[in-house]
């Protein structure tokens, strides 16, 4: 039989526009596949020449689901701009903010985008694997997920305003402290969401039985993780120091700042996407790739910190006896996050001084360089910032929780390919794999195609019969 | 007193499509009810299936792609099952289905539309869609029930 190339375009049930192709050799093989992100956004470029307090409602724009995200992660950047030290009730209510955002997006990839193929299966009819053929399906699970998403949609409106780009989070800390009748409807709500992350957990158990083959095959290798920690070595999403760890379960590199990451982190461009590729600088690429998102974090840090997440984190951990390194247990560890945000929520809202209306801190730029680290739903989320001595932005370089998985979802794509696609006789259900290994890494990439420099571009000219005529590329 | 349900949603960024997010915006001053709630959103989402299941009537307010610029129209919505292929998103009758089958109640619902002719980006309404945008706020000011005075 002759060369074929599949073509899947769009990848369904993922955030932005993307496709994969997939080459088989003459017997029907998989010879090589490819995840193309076919969007280009190049926010670093045209926020140049803006004054760098207007960079996290710009940088919130990014996206309409992880706008907390980009939020967060641009006010510390800015923060480090100013040279300040924000009060700590401030940082405790970002913290809570972005918990509700962990808790909506989490919710929003398992089950609206990934629970079909759980509950329907990977061949399920393709006109019913959406979060309406779970709603017939199985409505008490449908219902869980919409209250879940609600949840933390509601509690980012009643913190910060809006549930989408909302501009409450500010250079210094946050615009407006909370109020007594904010908190007590949010602790209010925590225990029936507590209630369906724990009966969610105990459903994802009870089938992943059925799924041995996809977790021996959906992106099941070794690479790093990387993620922040905290100083307990503990689960962290707003601040900490950054980990690396291998296959093994060692520990490769501690306590790095965020701001250093450049000695640590390496990116390069395909000519086949517009999302850059990450790899750890130290060990070159590609044997320097790493995996960062829910299943890295809970691979990297020696504890939850919370009472019911630790004790699924304690079974997690049992699965494999280093790292844990099929991606299809990115679910599983998105479920246990779910709860740890619940629980963490309670904690911080618990605090004696919640209340508190000290929540910013005010000052000049007094540096010329910032950096802000966080934890976004998909993994670790970088912005980093030049300023003149005027405040306006000279540079920007943005380093997205999709970019970092990028190689392992490359070579995740390619597993799941070469185990499940046979050029002689091609079925929905395995392409429908295909697509899942990507769902898996719940990847974002209206956030992640920010060129830093120049982007890689090569255009081929080939006549009628396919034959390559010219090439140019930059 | 029944409760009434206004969701109003399109994108501010597409010229005409935010005839429908302006209009919630407007209601939502205008309307000053406990019994009616107004909604400005960019777009449906399955959310929506439980605030629309405590209502006892909803009333979606959108743009058009067809029909001459500032066309009204008004139809009601039923129930009815839904496989779009992305899920951020859902029509009015799958939210009223995802209401019964899911919390027990879909409410009667209406569906208001606005025709637009520029949908190119900008903040702006096209003038027929900023005509009719008057126009449609005062129709359904006028027909949502009024609270009664007290005696």
């Amino acid at each position: 039989m002759p060369r074929q190339t599949i073509v899947i375009d769009p990848v369904t049930r993922i955030e932005g526009h993307s496709k994969i192709s997939i080459h088989l050799d003459e017997e029907g093989h998989v010879e090589e596949a490819y995840f193309h992100v076919t969007q280009f956004r190049g926010f670093e470029k045209f926020c140049e020449g803006r004054p760098f307090y207007e960079m996290p409602s710009l940088m919130a724009r990014i996206c309409g689901i992880c706008p907390v995200s980009h939020l967060v992660a641009s006010a510390k950047a800015c923060d480090a701009i100013l040279a300040v030290r924000i009060p700590e009730n401030a940082a405790r209510l970002r913290r809570i903010l972005n918990l509700a955002q962990i808790v909506q997006s989490h919710a929003l990839s398992f089950f609206y985008l990934s629970s079909a193929d759980l509950l329907l299966g990977m061949d399920g009819d393709p006109a019913k694997r959406n979060v309406f053929g779970v709603m017939e399906a199985n409505p008490a699970i449908a219902k869980d997920g919409i209250k879940l998403r609600q949840f933390g949609q509601q509690t980012i409106e009643w913190l910060a305003g809006k549930r989408i780009h909302p501009a409450w989070v500010v250079p210094g800390g946050v615009a407006s402290p909370v109020t007594g009748e904010t908190r007590d409807r949010i602790l209010a709500a925590l225990p029936e969401m507590l209630t369906i992350a724990g009966r969610t957990l105990d459903w994802f158990n009870s089938e992943m039985e059925s799924f041995r083959e996809e977790i021996r095959s959906f992106a099941n290798f070794p690479t790093l993780f990387m993620g922040l920690v905290g100083e307990d070595g503990g689960l962290e999403h707003y601040d900490g120091k950054l980990r690396f760890l291998d296959a093994g379960g060692h520990i490769v590199a501690d306590h790095i700042d965020g701001a250093s990451y450049a000695s640590h982190i390496a990116e390069i461009a395909h000519p086949w996407t517009y999302l850059k590729t990450s790899f750890y600088k130290p060990m070159g690429y590609p044997d320097g790739v790493y995996r960062v998102g829910p299943l890295a974090r809970l691979n990297i840090v020696d504890g939850c910190g919370t009472p019911r997440a630790s004790q699924e984190w304690a079974e997690f951990r049992e699965l494999d006896r280093g790292a844990v390194l099929s991606s299809f247990y990115y679910h599983y560890a998105r479920l246990i996050e779910i709860l740890f945000a619940l629980e963490k929520m309670e904690q911080l809202l618990n605090a004696p001084d919640i209340l508190d209306t000290n929540v910013r801190a005010h000052a000049r730029a007094n540096n010329l360089e910032g950096v802000g680290v966080s934890e976004a739903p998909r993994g670790t989320l970088m912005h980093h910032y030049k300023v003149d001595r005027d405040g306006l932005i000279t540079w920007a370089n943005l380093i997205i929780a999709t970019g970092h998985n990028n190689a392992a979802m490359n070579r995740g794509v390619l597993q799941v390919a070469r185990h499940f696609v046979h050029g002689n006789k091609l079925s929905e259900g395995m392409l429908n794999r295909v697509e899942a290994v990507i769902r898996t890494f719940d990847p974002c990439l209206s956030c992640s195609t920010h060129a830093d420099g120049r982007l890689m571009l090569e255009v081929e000219l080939r006549n009628a019969g396919g034959e390559l005529v010219d090439a140019i590329r930059r | 007193m029944s409760r009434t349900l206004i969701i109003g949603y399109g994108n501010l960024l597409r010229g005409d499509d935010a005839v429908g997010f302006l209009a919630a915006e407007r209601l939502r001053a205008l309307v000053q009810d406990p019994e009616i709630e107004v909604l400005a959103l960019h777009q449906l989402t399955p959310e929506l299936m439980e605030p629309i299941s405590r209502a006892d009537r909803v009333l979606f307010i959108d743009a058009a792609a067809t029909g001459d610029p500032g066309t009204i129209r008004r139809k009601k919505v039923l129930p009815a099952a839904a496989t779009p292929r992305f899920t951020h998103y859902a029509e009015p009758a799958a939210l009223l289905a995802g209401a019964r089958s899911l919390f027990g109640h879909a409410p009667q619902a209406w569906l208001f539309t606005v025709s637009g002719g520029d949908f190119e980006l900008t903040r702006d309404l096209s003038v027929p869609v900023a005509k009719a945008l008057f126009r449609l706020v005062a129709g359904i000011v006028r027909r949502v029930p009024r609270p009664v005075p007290a005696p």
